[in-house]
């Protein structure tokens, strides 16, 4: 469960970082390529995909806790 | 008296050429993220193995010679490319086009066939991600065209996965993840060193477009989240201790190579060479991991 949390917090971390930098990129940039519209779509649906995978993940971890602690009860 | 003259180049041939347009040895490290996450799904038949990686490779060299002929243009400009066989003359552009369609198409047919519906489905939608969303959307847009274009070379372990499993499951997610975030830091570290290269093409890579201190950020970022990501499917019991510590290790490695970039451009020196050393590493890296993967799977238990 710490593994977890350690690593979710560093995903949510850097991600947070990727947008900020992102945006700041955007912002900078004054070629033809500053589309910022469209820019900001293309950095933000990896983020909401990776939300969307830690949420299912906190599910596995939640099913495979109960799992090792049924598993336990039928030993004992 | 003069001695004959013997070329040391090697003479291109027709069978060479196709063989180039496969671009074989980006295709070597796709069929290492295949395979290997078929021994982490289960224990796969010689015959699944053998179909799935003529498949994969038949599916990959179709897609790359695919993207030869949409690139043609941009491939004379560039020094890394302008020896391919089209901007050299040495195949015409509707050949190329042919050669890898039909490749692609027995690819479907072998993997739909020898393997399962669902694997060929997938190669398929790598080959689709690759051509139309990547080379023919993405690449001449944005500056984060790696970014997501990355997902075209993540389909391989979904593939590998579904050879045997017949289904993709969170497990199979986080192999693409993997790849999706390994991405960036990989191709910008080339990236960083071709700059001239993609400006005369008029790519808009993120070295050029954003400038190469913030492209460094970002890589030190996804390689961060890079690391973080990778040891997830350990909380959830895919893998144990080895994999555990090869991901930390060899993460740890790829994070300290980038951030020796990220160091030696805030000082100001040529970061150049440190870059070429974490676009080679992180091929390893890469590598690497997945075996940790299968090793786990079969010796950890």
């Amino acid at each position: 469960m710490t593994l977890f949390w350690l690593a979710t917090a560093l995903i949510v971390i850097s991600q947070g970082m990727i947008l900020r930098s992102t945006v700041r990129a955007m912002l900078a940039a004054r070629s033809a390529h500053a589309r910022r519209g469209i820019e900001w779509a293309y950095a933000i649906v990896p983020a909401v995909a990776l939300v969307i995978v830690l949420l299912a993940t906190w599910q596995a971890v939640q099913r495979r806790q109960v799992q090792v602690q049924v598993s336990a009860a039928v030993r004992t | 008296m003069t001695a004959p003259v013997v070329s040391a180049v090697a003479t291109p041939s027709l069978a060479r050429d196709l063989i180039a347009l496969t671009k074989p040895r980006i295709i070597s490290l796709l069929l290492v993220t295949t395979l290997a996450p078929m021994f982490v799904a289960g224990t796969p038949s010689w015959a699944t193995i053998w179909w799935t990686g003529v498949g994969g490779y038949l599916m990959a060299g179709g897609a790359n010679a695919v993207n030869m002929y949409i690139d043609r243009d941009i491939d004379t400009l560039m020094a890394r490319t302008k020896l391919r066989p089209i901007p050299s003359g040495r195949m015409t552009p509707r050949a190329v086009l042919a050669f890898g369609v039909a490749i692609a198409t027995a690819a479907t047919w072998l993997l739909a066939h020898y393997v399962n519906v669902l694997t060929a489905a997938l190669a398929l939608a790598g080959f689709y991600f690759y051509v139309f969303v990547y080379t023919r959307w993405l690449k001449r847009t944005t500056p984060q065209n790696i970014v997501l274009g990355g997902a075209a070379g993540a389909f391989p372990p979904l593939v590998g996965w579904a050879a045997v499993t017949g289904r993709v499951d969170l497990a199979s997610i986080y192999l693409f993840l993997i790849i999706f975030y390994w991405t960036p830091p990989h191709f910008w570290a080339l990236a960083l060193n071709k700059q001239r290269d993609y400006g005369q093409a008029g790519v808009p890579m993120a070295p050029n477009i954003w400038g190469a201190r913030e492209t460094i950020d970002q890589m030190v970022w996804y390689t961060v989240l890079l690391v973080a990501l990778s040891v997830l499917p350990v909380t959830f019991g895919v893998f144990g201790r080895i994999y555990l510590g090869s991901a930390l290790v060899l993460g740890g490695i790829l994070l300290w190579g980038v951030l020796r970039v990220r160091g030696r451009d805030r000082a100001g020196t040529d970061w150049s060479a440190v870059a070429w050393w974490v676009y080679g590493y992180s091929l390893l890296y890469l590598a690497l991991l997945f075996a940790a993967m299968a090793a786990d799977r079969h010796l950890g238990a």
